[in-house]
């Protein structure tokens, strides 16, 4: 049985236990009189004019995408780069066909207009 | 060659190479030398040439085995494994794939939607599938895994208007994503015990371990979601019926048969393998999981409208049947999941395509309202629907009948008499669904009189599939004593 | 003379696939053809009646490997009672499809393709030696008859055909585990696979094991049969089929399960044949059916109802006897049987007859036919007495075979068989009373009299009828050895002083 765990669940369990007896006991013992101005959400003293939920343009999206894609694709060179005297040719047979398949990936994004800001 | 880049790692990886590079080339072909869209069937003969060359790999594979006389060759340091398994598996995704290419060009074109790239998929889809097959290391089967269900999240969402569409390629890639956690979590547990990501090896060291192990539970807990995930048993099913009713028809057929076998593949695998071991501890989980699956699949399909969430759930309760083969675990259990699926893939695969040619560009053909009077319209599209559906049921002498057959015979063997009894009774719950289709095709009168598509994809895709449901029927013995070398152990 | 059963088995495979080339603007050419086809059916059976030998046990026998891995067969065979059965088969099928001539209108090459391909079934159910050969043809069976219910037939078509299709799957899926579970014990004993029934017979099954065995092929041959409590889907399907497919429901789709208790319920589980416990059961179950299913008939207002409820009683009467476990009881079930078919064919095609003359089966609006269709009343009369048992047509030959049978087993059940033919006249004869006796309405009068077409439908049934009434002899020596092998699996050495009719002991070893 593992017994240096023994402190960590201790942690734990006032760690759960903290924020619900405070909000508890702040319920208990607090007044409650809701009303329509105080619940609405914050806007620097505006009024909100609609739901917060609004409609983004997707090519934030698509930027993210194509960034984690090619970072990645940077982040598997440094193994190669790290050992590449002893794989020797191979290692840069192996690292071009990698690349080139990404590379495929990335000349059909610019055909498709996936690099295209507007 | 190298040290780390054998002969015999190149010979076993040939199959993935053409297809990975022939799906990379039909991806730029597509805008490179077929822009036009007339231009697309070029694109189709390409798929075909690709698939015939990996076909040509294949049978080198298959040729060496025999003259060698050898079980398996192994490559990469007994990461990937060409047995008889992986070739029987790996002949199946090819015909699926070529079937799937040859319908896409007309559905696709018919639903507006015909974008060169699925075609990629499609080879992609299946380089992934290979490595499902052929693997017999955590990692590989795990990069096979995501690669195929990548290209399926995809192909699923590939009508972008639609948004039945839309709303199942989300629904699936969720659902995916986190069920493919809990199972790399239980990859984690796995390597964590033995030391190896090697399915040997693993297998070995849980051996030591014993059954009752906690650790070994968790990691046959954890793999087993994402394995059931993947073949929609319950209670992971959720996915099924929506993905398959949002997706495109041909994508659907592709799913419900090429992914499916797959699936199946990284499960045997699995479960014959490392987790062998604690077949105590699985074989009744599995039991219930099984009978939830056809009880689940079976009772809700019969109050569908849809045709393709009918045959949704009833490839829910299919999934059922193919586990009760694993259960009962001899010889002929194994044998009776690979002809199972075998066959399972001709007859689900049939009765997508003929729900694919009905559709025109304003009527999806999904109800069971637009079947209503088929036989008047298009004998052939309605008989060949009806050996399906049959097959489906499982009556003989369609192939269906001979995939229940093996999994009834090996439920006897073993002494799962209840097993038995529960999975016959559902093929009578199942006939009445099945035959909800036929009464709407043979004798709902014509309402829709416009014609179904024909072209020659299709007709070639129903009677190539038409004719291995009924060949395996009444001729099976080529096919069974292939699956009888194929045998897992 | 080699491979007559293959040819007999596949004329209507072909007749089918020819019929298929036919276009459907020609329904004059379409129903030309398919009598042909239906005639060659039964002219192909004719041989094996003259070339039958009496002497000896299966004969005609082919066996090809069909699926060598597992076993299974090609393998075909009959022997007395089969022949019988194989004959009843292609005489019916070729007057069913005679019979359809005006009365189906619609969808003639679907109609005449569905029976082509039922008469492939049933034959084959009957030829086959080999038990997933006979597992196929009797599944083969299903489809073509959900079709003929379902698209020729009633009002209430659908429902009644898919009540059929399900509870006849139920029945045959379970019999299915049977099959499978007699072939893993084989193989466990002999280290051998094989489905080849005769082969099966060695193996050595553990009363126990029998039981269960008995109980699953015993639920796949009840529903069939049809047997009380899972007789439900035949007043349904019977009264909803149209006239041809009731015939060839009641006459042939009915024997197929009396004849699965003869040819492999008994032989191969003799143990669990003879247990009391069965017996008691089979026997209960037997006089349920003849005295309630008599009974049913008698507050029928529906004329084809009525004659479905009282196919429950006969075959009742056939099954009291194959579990009286004596050659009388067999012999007699075997040729009751037959008489069944002939005189529930007899009578399904006189319902037929006047549905479609006025498209109504309601007893109640018939009455007095005599005076407008004499040539019909009596062709009913012999058919009604046909079916009630009454000398000299063949009914009473069956019948009374039986009663020895139950007699030699018990008084109670002599008494139920008794019941059984009482009753049986009381409603048939009433029935021929409300209908062809008294007040003649003008639209009964208006009524024509059979033409020269469905006389030559009820020609040939008619005379058998009189030929076994009169003359039963040849019918039981052609079965007599078929009987002794029953008998002797399960009482050996019953047979010794027992055998049925008279001069039949040269025959005995």
């Amino acid at each position: 049985m593992p017994e240096g765990y023994l402190p960590i669940f201790i942690y734990l369990i006032c760690a759960i236990l903290f924020p619900i007896v405070l909000l508890g006991l702040a319920k208990l013992v607090r007044p409650s009189l809701p009303g329509q101005v105080k619940s609405e959400a914050y806007e620097c003293g505006i009024q909100a004019a609609s739901n917060a939920r609004g409609r983004y343009t997707v090519r934030f999206y698509i930027i993210a995408i194509l960034f984690v894609i090619f970072d990645v694709e940077t982040i598997f060179l440094y193994p190669w780069a790290v050992r590449h005297q002893k794989l020797g040719w191979f290692g840069v047979a192996e690292v071009t066909v990698f690349l080139l398949i990404l590379i495929v990936g990335y000349i059909w994004a610019y055909r498709k207009g996936a690099l295209e800001w507007v | 060659m190298s040290q780390y880049y054998t002969s015999v790692d190149h010979f076993v990886l040939v199959p993935a190479i053409l297809l990975a590079l022939f799906g990379c080339a039909v991806l730029l072909f597509d805008f490179l030398l077929f822009p036009e869209p007339r231009q697309r069937k070029y694109l189709v003969w390409f798929v075909a040439l690709g698939l015939v060359f990996t076909g040509g790999a294949l049978w080198r594979q298959q040729h060496f085995l025999s003259v060698q006389k050898i079980d398996s060759i192994t490559a990469f340091g007994g990461t990937l494994t060409i047995d008889g398994f992986a070739l029987f598996f790996n002949w199946i995704f090819l015909a699926a794939s070529l079937i799937v290419a040859l319908i896409s060009y007309k559905y696709l074109e018919t639903a507006g939607e015909h974008q060169g790239e699925i075609y990629g998929l499609i080879l992609l889809a299946n380089c992934g599938m290979f490595f499902l097959a052929a693997g017999t290391d955590l990692i590989t089967l795990f990069i096979g895994l995501e690669l195929m269900a990548l290209c399926f999240y995809v192909m699923v969402g590939f009508l972008r208007g639609d948004r039945r569409s839309n709303e199942a390629a989300v629904k699936y890639l969720l659902l995916g994503a986190f069920s493919s956690g809990f199972l790399v979590y239980g990859f984690s547990v796995l390597y964590g015990l033995s030391g190896s990501t090697k399915l040997a090896a693993i297998r070995m060291a849980l051996e030591s371990r014993g059954a009752s192990d906690p650790l070994v539970i968790l990691a046959l807990v954890t793999v087993s979601v994402g394995l059931l995930f993947k073949i929609s048993a319950v209670p992971f099913h959720m996915w099924a019926p929506d993905a398959y009713e949002g997706a495109p028809t041909t994508v659907t057929a592709y799913l419900a048969a090429g992914s499916k076998a797959a699936s199946f593949a990284f499960l045997m695998r699995m479960f014959m393998g490392p987790l062998a071991p604690s077949r105590e501890l699985w074989e009744p989980l599995l039991a219930v999981v099984a009978v939830a699956s056809m009880t689940v699949g079976n009772f809700a399909a019969i109050t569908q409208s849809n045709v393709k969430r009918l045959l949704a759930y009833s490839s829910i309760s299919h999934a059922g049947y193919i586990l009760l083969g694993l259960i009962a675990g001899n010889d002929t259990g194994v044998q009776g999941v690979l002809v199972y699926v075998l066959v399972y893939v001709f007859m689900t695969m049939g009765a997508f395509l003929v729900v694919a040619a009905l559709r025109r560009k304003e009527m999806l053909g999904e109800d069971l309202e637009d079947m209503a009077g088929l036989v008047h319209k298009s004998p052939g599209y309605a008989f060949l629907m009806l050996i399906f559906l049959l097959s489906l049921a499982g009556i003989p002498p369609t192939a269906g009948f001979i995939g229940k057959y093996f999994i009834f015979l090996s439920l006897i063997q073993t002494g799962h008499y209840v097993l038995a009894v529960i999975a016959t009774l559902y093929v009578a719950v199942a006939i009445y669904y099945y035959f909800r289709i036929v009464r709407s095709m043979f004798i709902s009168p014509l309402t829709d009189r416009a014609p179904a598509a024909t072209s020659l994809g299709l007709k070639l895709a129903l009677a190539v599939t038409g004719l291995m449901t009924l060949l395996i029927g009444i001729y099976p013995e080529p096919f069974l004593s292939l699956a009888q070398n194929s045998l897992l152990r | 003379m080699d491979h007559i059963l293959s040819i007999v088995l596949f004329t209507p495979l072909v007749g089918f696939l020819a019929l298929l080339f036919i276009p459907s603007s020609k329904p004059a050419a379409i129903k030309l053809w398919a009598n042909i086809a239906g005639f060659a059916g039964f002219l192909v059976c004719l041989p094996l009646v003259f070339a039958f030998d009496r002497s000896r046990d299966f004969q005609f026998a082919e066996k090809v490997p069909w699926i060598p891995s597992i076993g299974a067969s090609y393998n075909l065979a009959i022997d007395g009672y089969a022949l019988l059965l194989v004959v009843l088969t292609g005489l019916l099928g070729f007057l069913s499809i005679l019979a359809s001539w005006a009365a189906i209108e619609t969808r003639l090459k679907e109609y005449y393709g569905c029976f082509l391909l039922l008469q492939v079934g049933m034959m084959g159910v009957f030829m086959a030696r080999d038990f997933l050969l006979f597992f196929v043809f009797w599944e083969l069976v299903l489809v073509p008859m959900y079709f003929i219910i379902a698209i020729w037939g009633g009002e209430r078509r659908v429902y009644a055909a898919i009540k059929f299709i399900i509870y006849t799957l139920v029945g045959s899926v379970l019999m299915l585990l049977g099959i499978l579970a007699l072939y893993y014990e084989h193989f466990r004993q002999f280290q051998v696979r094989s489905f080849d029934v005769a082969q099966l017979m060695n193996t050595q099954l553990d009363p126990n094991l029998q039981w269960w065995i008995f109980w699953a092929f015993f639920v796949g041959f009840a529903v069939k049969v049809p047997m009380f409590p899972l007789h439900t889907w035949l007043p349904d399907a019977h009264t909803e089929a149209p006239t041809a497919g009731s015939v060839i429901l009641a006459s042939i789709l009915l024997k197929m399960g009396t004849y699965g208790f003869l040819r492999f319920s008994l032989p191969l589980l003799p143990d669990a044949a003879k247990n009391p416990t069965v017996i008691q059961v089979m026997a209960v179950l037997s006089i349920i059916a003849i005295v309630y299913g008599a009974l049913v008939c008698l507050m029928q207002k529906d004329w084809k109802k009525l004659i479905a409820y009282s196919s429950v009683s006969h075959l009742g009467f056939c099954t009291l006897g194959i579990f009286a476990l004596n050659p009388a009881g067999i012999a007699g079930s075997m040729l009751q049987q037959i008489n069944h078919g002939i005189s529930t064919g007899m009578l399904f095609l006189i319902v037929g007859v006047v549905y479609e003359r006025r498209h109504t089966r309601e007893i109640a609006e018939y009455g007095g036919l005599l005076r407008s269709m004499p040539i019909f009343t009596i062709v009913f009369l012999i058919a009604a007495l046909s079916s009630m048992g009454m000398p000299p047509l063949n009914g009473f030959i069956g019948e009374i075979t039986i009663l020895k049978g139950a007699y030699q087993v018990s008084l109670w059940w002599a008494g139920a068989v008794v019941l059984g033919i009482a009753l049986g006249a009381a409603y048939l004869i009433w029935l021929f009373q409300r209908t062809m006796l008294g007040e003649v309405s003008e639209k009964n009068a208006a009524l024509k009299d059979l033409n020269a077409r469905e006389i030559a439908v009820f020609a040939p049934l008619l005379l058998l009828a009189l030929w076994i009434g009169v003359y039963p002899k040849p019918f039981f020596q052609v079965m007599d050895r078929s009987v002794t092998q029953i008998v002797e699996l399960v009482q050996p050495g019953a047979h010794a002083g027992q055998m049925v009719p008279n001069r039949l002991a040269s025959l005995q070893r």
